[in-house]
C-alpha cells in the first residue's frame, strides 16, 4: 500500500496551498488575517481525504500522483476564482468540485470494468456529436463573442458541451481503433507515404469532417484543434504511422486557413492575435483589448508575481465596474495567475499539468491491452492539448479561443467532464498496475 | 500587512515547488517500469507478472517500443502471430495449462459442444466465443448460473482482451492472444 500512502502525503501540500492562497487574498481584500482561510483549507483537505479514502478502497493500485496533482491544480482554480469573482462564484465553483468528486466516484463504481464502454461506443459517439451541435440550436444555443460554445437552458444551467464530448470522442476512437488499427496501418505505399486502404479511410475522413464541422458550425478553432489533435494522437499510437499525422495536420491546416479567411469572427481573432497593440484593433469592438491587456498583466507579473490579489483586472475607480481584463475568470485566468504568481508560479502550474499528462501516459505504457493504452494516451493528450490551446492563446502563441483551463477556469461542465476523465485515467492505471492481472 | 502578503506569496511558491520536487524524486524509480528489454516483452517488467498466465507461457511478444503498439502494427493482418486461445486454469476433465484454439470461435457448455465442461453449474450451451475480425467476443447463451469475465457477470456480448479471466461455475480459463 505504499502507493496510497504517497498519495496521502501529496494531498497535504494541496491543502496548504489553498490555505495560503485564501489567506493572501483575504489580506489583499480587507487587510486583516482571518481564520476563515484555515477553515477553507480544512474543508478542502477533508474533501481530498474523502476522495483519497475512496480511491484507497476502490482503486488500490491506481497511480498515486494523479489525484494529488489534480488537487493542487484545483486549488489554483478555487483561489483564483475567489480572488477574481468573490465569494459567491467561488462557492459555486467549490460546489462544482464537490459534484465533480461525486461524479468521479460514480464513474469509478459504474465503470469498474471500463472496457464495458466499448460496448456502447456507437451510442457514446452519437451522443457526443449530438451534444456538439446543441449550442447551434435555437433557444438553448448561445453565442459568446461569435463562437458557439455554450448551451443555455434558461434558469437551469449553462454548459459547454465540448467539454463532455471530448471524453466521449476519445473513448470512441480508442475502441474503434482497437479493432481496426492493424487494417489501417497496412496500406499501400505511394511515393514513400503509407496510405490507409480506401475502405478503412472512413474514420479518418470522419475525423476530419468532425473537426471541420466544429469549426464551421461553432466558429471555434480552439476546441476543434484540441479534438483533432487528440484523435490524431490516438490514431498515431494505434497505427504507428507518422504519415497519417502529417496528412491529417495538412488537411486540418487547409481547412482552418480557408475558414480563417472566410469567417469574419475567426479572421478578427487572427488579426487581434497578430497585431494586438495596433490602436485601431485595441479600440475596436471584439478587437484586441482583452488580449493586449492580458499581455500587460503578465508582463507586470515579473519573476515572482505581484502577490495574490495584486494584479489590476478592473479599471480602478470605475463604477459600475469596467473590466480591464474581460473574462478574467475563464479564458484569461492564466494571465491573472502569471500576473500574481509570476513566471515561477505559472510554470509550476504548467509543470503540474505536465505531471498529470505524464502519469496518464505512464498508465498507457503499463496497460496490458490495446483499448486501455489508446484510452489513456488519448485522454492525456487531450488534456495536454487543451492546456496548450488556452495557454497558447493567452500568451499569444496561438489566436485566442474559448476553451477552458482544465480544473482552473470557472465553469461547471469543464470540472465535471475533467473529473470523469481523471476517473477513467485512474481506472486504467489501477488495472495496469494490479499485480498478476494483465 | 505587506510583509505577511509577501511571505504568503513566497510561501505559496515554495510549497508548490516542494510538491513538484517531491513528485519528481518519488516517481523516479517508476520511470523505468514498463520499458524493459524487448526479450522480456517490455511490459512485464516489475509488475509482479506471472500469476495471470500459466507457467511456460512466455509473456507478451511483439512489444519492443515504449507504447507496446508500434511493432504490432507492422506485422499487420498476418494471422501467424495471432493465436487466440483459451488456456485451462482449472476445470474438471481438463488438464490445467491445455490451450484451445479459438480462431474459429467455440461454444462452452455441458452438452455436445467444442469445449465440453464437466461442471454441474454449467448449462448445456453455456457461453459462446465468436470471432469478428481480429476481435473475439464472448457472450452468455442464457445460462442458468452465468458467465464471469474478470470476476464480473456478463450481461451482453463483450470483447475479449489478452489476459482476460473467464469463469463458468467452478471452471476457470484465461484468454491469451
Amino acid at each position: 500500500m505504499r502507493a496510497r500512502n504517497r498519495e496521502l502525503v501529496g494531498l497535504i501540500p494541496a491543502s496548504l496551498l489553498l490555505t495560503a492562497g485564501f489567506a493572501a487574498v483575504f489580506i489583499q481584500r480587507s487587510n486583516h488575517l482571518s481564520g476563515l482561510s484555515l477553515t477553507y483549507g480544512a474543508v478542502f483537505l477533508g474533501l481530498c481525504l474523502a476522495g483519497h479514502v475512496f480511491i484507497r478502497i476502490a482503486l488500490p493500485y491506481a497511480d498515486p500522483y494523479i489525484f494529488p496533482v489534480v488537487a493542487v491544480i484545483a486549488c489554483f482554480g478555487l483561489v483564483m476564482v475567489y480572488r477574481i469573482d468573490g465569494a459567491t462564484l467561488a462557492r459555486q465553483q467549490a460546489q462544482w468540485f464537490v459534484l465533480g468528486l461525486v461524479l468521479f466516484i460514480g464513474t469509478v463504481i459504474f465503470f469498474r470494468d471500463y472496457r464495458k464502454l466499448e460496448r456502447y461506443r456507437y451510442v457514446i459517439v452519437t451522443l457526443s456529436l449530438a451534444l456538439l451541435v446543441v449550442p447551434r440550436l435555437p433557444v438553448i444555443g448561445e453565442s459568446v463573442n461569435g463562437a458557439y460554445l455554450e448551451a443555455h437552458i434558461p434558469g437551469v444551467i449553462t454548459f459547454q458541451p465540448v467539454e463532455i464530448s471530448k471524453v466521449g470522442l476519445i473513448v470512441f476512437m480508442a475502441s474503434y481503433l482497437r479493432d481496426t488499427r492493424l487494417v489501417l496501418a497496412g496500406g499501400r505505399r505511394v511515393l514513400g507515404v503509407t496510405l490507409p486502404p480506401l475502405k478503412h479511410l472512413g474514420p479518418l475522413l470522419l475525423l476530419w469532417g468532425v473537426a471541420m464541422g466544429i469549426l464551421i458550425l461553432l466558429h471555434e478553432v480552439g476546441s476543434s484543434l484540441m479534438f483533432y489533435g487528440g484523435l490524431l494522437a490516438v490514431l498515431y499510437v494505434a497505427t504507428g504511422r507518422l504519415s497519417f499525422v502529417v496528412i491529417g495536420l495538412l488537411a486540418f491546416a487547409g481547412g482552418a486557413w480557408y475558414l480563417a479567411t472566410h469567417i469574419p469572427h475567426i479572421d478578427a481573432r487572427v488579426v487581434a492575435w497578430l497585431h494586438p497593440f495596433r490602436l485601431s484593433e485595441y479600440k475596436a469592438l471584439g478587437g484586441s483589448y482583452q488580449i493586449a491587456n492580458a499581455q500587460f498583466i503578465q508582463a507586470a507579473g515579473g519573476l515572482f508575481g505581484q502577490g495574490l490579489g495584486g494584479s489590476i483586472i478592473d479599471v480602478p475607480g470605475s463604477n459600475p465596474v469596467v473590466h480591464w481584463l474581460p473574462a478574467a475568470d475563464t479564458d484569461m485566468i492564466y494571465a491573472v495567475i502569471v500576473g500574481e504568481l509570476g513566471l515561477f508560479g505559472a510554470s509550476a502550474l504548467l509543470m503540474c499539468y505536465l505531471v498529470l499528462v505524464q502519469r496518464g501516459m505512464k498508465a498507457a505504457i503499463l496497460a496490458g491491452d490495446s483499448f486501455s493504452k489508446l484510452l489513456a494516451s488519448g485522454l492525456s493528450t487531450i488534456v495536454a492539448l487543451q492546456v496548450f490551446v488556452i495557454v497558447g492563446g493567452v500568451t499569444r502563441v496561438l489566436p485566442l479561443t474559448g476553451v477552458t483551463l482544465p480544473f482552473v477556469s470557472y465553469g461547471g461542465s469543464s470540472i465535471l467532464a475533467n473529473f470523469v476523465l481523471v476517473a477513467l485515467l485512474l481506472l486504467v492505471s489501477d488495472r495496469a498496475r494490479r499485480p498478476g492481472v494483465r | 500587512m505587506q510583509p505577511v502578503s509577501v511571505g504568503l506569496k513566497f510561501g505559496f511558491l515554495i510549497v508548490l515547488y516542494l510538491f513538484l520536487f517531491w513528485v519528481a524524486t518519488s516517481s523516479l524509480f517508476d520511470l523505468r517500469r514498463g520499458s524493459g528489454p524487448p526479450a522480456r516483452g517490455g511490459r512485464g517488467e516489475g509488475r509482479g507478472d506471472g500469476a495471470g498466465h500459466p507457467a511456460g507461457q512466455p509473456p507478451a511478444r511483439n512489444y519492443s517500443d515504449a507504447t507496446g503498439m508500434y511493432i504490432a502494427a507492422d506485422s499487420l493482418l498476418e494471422l501467424e502471430d495471432y493465436e487466440p486461445r483459451l488456456v485451462v486454469e482449472r476445470a474438471a476433465g481438463h488438464e490445467p495449462g491445455v490451450a484451445y484454439d479459438l480462431l474459429g470461435g467455440a461454444t462452452l457448455g455441458r452438452g455436445d459442444v467444442e469445449i465440453h465442461l464437466d461442471d454441474q453449474f454449467a448449462s448445456s450451451r453455456h457461453a459462446r466465443i465468436s470471432r469478428r475480425g481480429r476481435t473475439l467476443v464472448i457472450e452468455d447463451l442464457g445460462s442458468t448460473n452465468g458467465t464471469y469475465l474478470n470476476g464480473e457477470p456478463l450481461t451482453g456480448p463483450q470483447p475479449l482482451h489478452d489476459g482476460d479471466q473467464i469463469r463458468i461455475g467452478g471452471s476457470e480459463f484465461t484468454y491469451l492472444e
